[in-house]
């Protein structure tokens, strides 16, 4: 009989190898034989266990999306284009203040604030910089620091391994803002069922964000270099609504850069993915861009509602006014939708270009009805 | 008193190199130099130690080339001296030693040349004795403890007689075993040194130390050989055991002697096989060889490793009669012994036994199956750096630096302790894989290096010790900043010459003797070279890891980092753990995905063990020497450290 790959060996062979490794820091933190540095995911020795959990919360192993759209939502909300929607709206936070400061309505940041002071979480993980100015998972647990990390640098933070890093007696509940890939670990190490792991009951809330694709650091860097910035220098980063260009804000300047350049900066995993509005989080948040409108709506999130945690949040956030509300119009619902839709064709064509077959789909099952209706016959 | 000092005509037990070095003082030997290393230490070491009582100037040179040319200086100026070093040792003076033969010397100089075939303790099983034969220098193989005291003492005499170094080799068995020695007397005059050069060039008594006029210089020195010759031929240190007429002569020297004795007793050959035992192996006597060739039919000669002795005898045989040259021999040329490795009673009984088709009585079959047992019982020990060893620190903070840096860049390994990373790669956490002689290392970076242009563009790291810095290491380091060689270069400075005993070298303030002596500071070196230099502790992990990661990433340029920590077992270390470690039960995840036995299974200290019931580790008080550096590796922080209080300590 054949000796069986240890967990490790086989993220090495089907993730890191196949340059899928999104470095959300879903095999990090779990032990002292991963870690993550300058944006890769080193294996620093060999673990021999075959049952690791490392490979399973990886979001680029299988993913039994069905199982795990039952335990965690309402099977009656579910869309195959952006996942479950319980409700639909436009958001941003009433404190102008707080707008100012955020990347768009502040919605996110207003929205953990409430729920750290009304003790729905105890802490928050987001997305900060180590002293090397590398991205971390940062634990926060007082809602007045949140602010300070209100802002998007269109890059993945290993988040997750942050997570992991909590001690296991971590008291109360935990509220984590993820991208779409992270969102996915997240609800695998919600609805894991391994023996003796009971982290995932700490995660209280989990916010998704809306994202297309996430930069690759070392190519953004020397792209930025170009344009004659410093990386680090860069105090926001946008994408102007309908314009095909990423603005970019220093103390001395601002820069805009082409798309079509950015794209060669594009992280490859992100080129596999198939969800634009990280489906699987309590709550997802992004940017308002919809319709002629839009620019009337700068400075506005929309917000999909998708679990009963997320909606009960909203709820709260109406009551306690620290969000103006809008009833989403149906247009936005199917801009969105459409945007989404074009990202899962195209992450499935790639998907399919790299395995040769439209039944190897890596990560994802070709058995999963809502995956099949993007394959391209 | 030390043994040393013991009177005449007592009986001693003396360690090989106690006997060369009690040999050397009846001699009357007034200065002795040496570079550390295994199996030859100890007779410095002996000499140092009654050097104060006996008048001696003794010291621990920078390198093998030094300390003979101390010796040498000494022999100048008409002093007997003695210049002591392991079989590689002998390459490294060897360029000296060649100018050396050719210009002479005065008072006896005796080089110790301690081998080690099998290679028991070293890297390499060179072979010094062809350097008596290519730099035409007499050659002495004691065979016995008495004969180690009794010939060193003759070398001496020797080295005088012909007005040339005499090198005297002694082997791992020999000078690592003990016997028992009787003592002859020590001289009670000691001599004044003058060094005179007013002579005419050709008078090796008065003129200048020379090696020119070269032709002229060296028909004397090969005249003076002949002298030597002279004196082996009737030298009682030549001895034949066994009948007048044996079926088989064996032709021997140096420890392989005492097997070949063992060998025939074994088998119970004593009528059949006589035993020529030489102790001057170089320039072999013709006259004595042929007398004892010629009373018997079957030859086998016997020695280690190479076939010196073996080609030696037969180029002697090739000028002999008909009668002589028509003989069987056997040897190392025949593949009756392998060119290899040691040799021990069983192997020679073996080839005594196919040459005269006896069979050695095989032991019963009961006592096999009861080793068989036993062997069993013996736990598996992997040659691993010691518990609280301070390279297993350097190793850990390295392989994180180079897996981080992700480049796959390697470490070019040197000689010391730490070359237990190559040899054992584990150990090392596989990041040596490069080891050759003292100071290669930072020589083979300096060309790994200037790879880059043809495609290989890895960080190079190279590592040696605090004695090999100042041993070999500071020209390759020269040629690196010069010709801008990108290396990291690690010095492991553990504070003295571990691996072969804690001998002092020029980094510290004690000498040999105990004398305070200055330091002369490695990094103030490095600087002057024109490197960066950053010190850390390697215990120091997050620091540690920091500097190295920085140093990986700046390219172009050569930087070295000082990792400095005393060796766990120094003299100022040994027995007093600074902390006290302990593994919380309720912590350790054992086998668990979260560790799976990090400290047990990767990191590897000896002081760390595997409680299989528990499935827990434990710390092994006993072992551990309290570093505390695997409080730093666990990852659930269940290994506590707490410090030793002075009080306690």
């Amino acid at each position: 009989m054949a000796k069986r790959l240890s967990a490790q060996a086989k993220l090495k062979k089907q993730v890191l190898e196949q340059s899928l490794c999104t470095g959300c820091g879903a095999c990090v933190g779990l032990c002292p034989y991963q870690v993550i540095h300058a944006d890769r995911t080193v294996q620093l020795f060999s673990c021999d266990l075959t049952d690791g959990k490392c490979y399973v919360f990886c979001p680029r192993t299988s993913v039994d999306l069905t199982r795990i759209r039952q335990i965690l939502f309402d099977a009656k909300n579910i869309t195959p284009e952006i996942g479950p929607v319980k409700r639909f709206y436009l958001a941003r936070a009433t404190d102008p203040g707080l707008r100012q400061q955020a990347q768009h309505g502040g919605t996110v940041t207003a929205l953990l604030q409430l729920a750290m002071e009304e003790g729905l979480i105890s802490a928050a993980i987001v997305s900060g910089q180590n002293e090397e100015g590398e991205p971390e998972g940062r634990v926060i647990d007082k809602s007045s620091e949140l602010i300070r990390y209100a802002k998007s640098r269109f890059t993945v933070s290993p988040t997750v391994a942050a997570f992991h890093r909590l001690p296991d007696g971590f008291g109360g509940k935990l509220g984590v803002v993820a991208t779409p890939c992270q969102a996915t670990a997240f609800s695998k190490i919600r609805t894991a069922e391994i023996e003796g792991y009971t982290k995932g009951r700490s995660l209280g809330l989990v916010i998704g964000l809306f994202c297309g694709w996430t930069l690759s650091p070392d190519k953004f860097k020397n792209l930025v270099e170009q344009y004659g910035l410093t990386y680090e220098k860069i105090t926001e980063m946008d994408i102007p609504p309908w314009r095909s260009v990423l603005s970019l804000k220093t103390a001395g300047s601002d820069v805009e850069i082409p798309l079509s350049e950015v794209d060669a900066c594009v992280r490859t995993a992100c080129r596999y993915c198939v969800d634009s509005t990280a489906e699987l989080a309590d709550l997802s948040v992004g940017a308002a861009r919809y319709g002629g409108e839009c620019c009337e709506m700068a400075g506005w999130n929309q917000v999909i509602v998708r679990s009963e945690t997320g909606a009960k949040l909203m709820d709260l956030a109406r009551e306690k006014g620290v969000l103006e509300i809008l009833e989403a119009p149906a247009e936005a619902l199917e801009a969105l939708k459409a945007a989404a839709v074009q990202k899962k064709k195209k992450g499935l064509t790639a998907i399919t270009t790299k395995t040769g077959s439209a039944k190897k789909l890596l990560y994802l099952s070709s058995d999963d009805p809502l995956v099949k209706a993007y394959l391209k016959r | 008193m030390s043994k040393l000092l013991s009177s005449a005509n007592s009986k001693v037990l003396f360690l090989g190199n106690e006997a060369i070095a009690r040999g050397a003082l009846e001699a009357g030997v007034s200065v002795a130099a040496a570079y550390p290393g295994t199996p030859s230490s100890e007779v410095i070491e002996s000499l140092a130690s009654v050097a104060h009582k006996r008048n001696l100037y003794v010291e621990w040179s920078v390198n093998e080339k030094v300390a003979l040319e101390v010796a040498a200086a000494a022999s100048f100026a008409g002093l007997r001296s003695i210049a002591v070093m392991k079989q590689n040792g002998v390459n490294v003076a060897s360029d000296f030693l060649l100018h050396l033969t050719a210009s002479g010397t005065r008072g006896g100089l005796v080089l110790v040349s301690c081998e080690d075939p099998g290679a028991l303790s070293s890297v390499n099983e060179g072979e010094s004795r062809y350097f008596a034969r290519m730099l035409e220098m007499p050659l002495l193989e004691p065979a016995d403890f008495q004969e180690a005291k009794d010939l060193t003492k003759w070398a001496f005499e020797l080295s005088e007689a012909i007005g040339n170094v005499v090198m005297l080799r002694s082997v791992t068995r020999m000078s690592h075993a003990s016997g028992n020695v009787v003592c002859g007397k020590l001289p009670t005059k000691s001599r004044r040194a003058a060094f005179r050069y007013d002579g005419p060039i050709m008078d090796s008594k008065a003129g200048p130390m020379i090696s020119t006029p070269v032709v002229a210089k060296h028909l004397l020195h090969q005249d003076k050989l002949q002298d030597a010759l002279a004196l082996f031929e009737k030298s009682p240190f030549n001895r034949y055991f066994g009948p007048a007429r044996p079926e088989l002569l064996i032709v021997t020297a140096s420890a392989c002697s005492l097997y070949a004795r063992e060998a025939v007793e074994m088998l119970g050959v004593q009528k059949k096989v006589g035993i020529l035992k030489l102790a001057t192996t170089w320039p072999l006597p013709p006259k004595l060889l042929a007398k004892h060739l010629k009373i018997a039919k079957k030859i086998l000669i016997v020695e280690e490793v190479l076939p010196f002795l073996e080609e030696s005898v037969k180029v002697l045989v090739a000028g002999f009669s008909a009668d002589i040259r028509k003989k069987h021999f056997s040897g190392k040329l025949d593949g009756t012994l392998a060119q290899a490795g040691e040799l021990n009673p069983d192997i020679v009984a073996d080839a005594i036994g196919r040459i005269l088709k006896v069979k050695l009585e095989k032991l019963p079959a009961s006592y096999t199956a009861e080793a068989r047992k036993a062997a069993a019982l013996v736990p598996v020990r992997e040659q691993t750096f010691c518990a609280g060893c301070p390279h297993r620190a350097s190793f850990w903070n390295i392989h994180h630096a180079i897996a981080l840096d992700g480049r796959e860049g390697f470490v070019c390994g040197d000689i010391g302790c730490y070359s237990m990373a190559a040899l054992s790669p584990a150990t090392g956490y596989s990041t040596m894989p490069t080891l050759h002689s003292m100071g290669s290392g930072t020589g083979l970076a300096s060309g790994f290096a200037k790879l880059a242009p043809f495609g290989m563009d890895k960080p190079i790291l190279t590592v040696c010790g605090d004695s090999t810095f100042y041993h070999a290491v500071i020209p390759a380091l020269i040629n690196a900043q010069h010709n801008r060689a990108d290396i990291t270069f690690l010095v492991l400075d553990n504070a003295g010459t571990a691996m072969t005993g804690f001998q002092p070298h020029p980094g510290l303030t004690v000498s040999a003797v105990k004398e305070t002596v200055p330091a002369v500071d490695i990094e103030a070196i490095c600087k002057a070279i024109g490197a960066e230099v950053e010190v850390s502790d390697p215990f120091d992990l997050d620091r540690t890891g920091k500097i190295l990661m920085r140093f990986l990433s700046e390219k172009g340029r050569l930087k070295v980092l000082i990792l400095r920590q005393a060796c766990a077992l120094s003299p100022e270390k040994k027995g007093k753990k600074r902390f006290e470690v302990k593994v919380d039960e309720t912590l350790c995840v054992g086998e668990a995905c979260g560790c799976n036995r990090l400290c047990t299974r990767i990191f590897r200290c000896p002081g760390l063990t595997w409680d299989r019931t528990k499935k827990k580790a434990v710390i092994d008080e006993v072992i551990c020497a309290g570093c505390g550096v695997c409080a730093s590796i666990c990852p659930q922080h269940a290994i506590v450290k707490t410090e030793v209080t002075a009080s306690k300590s």
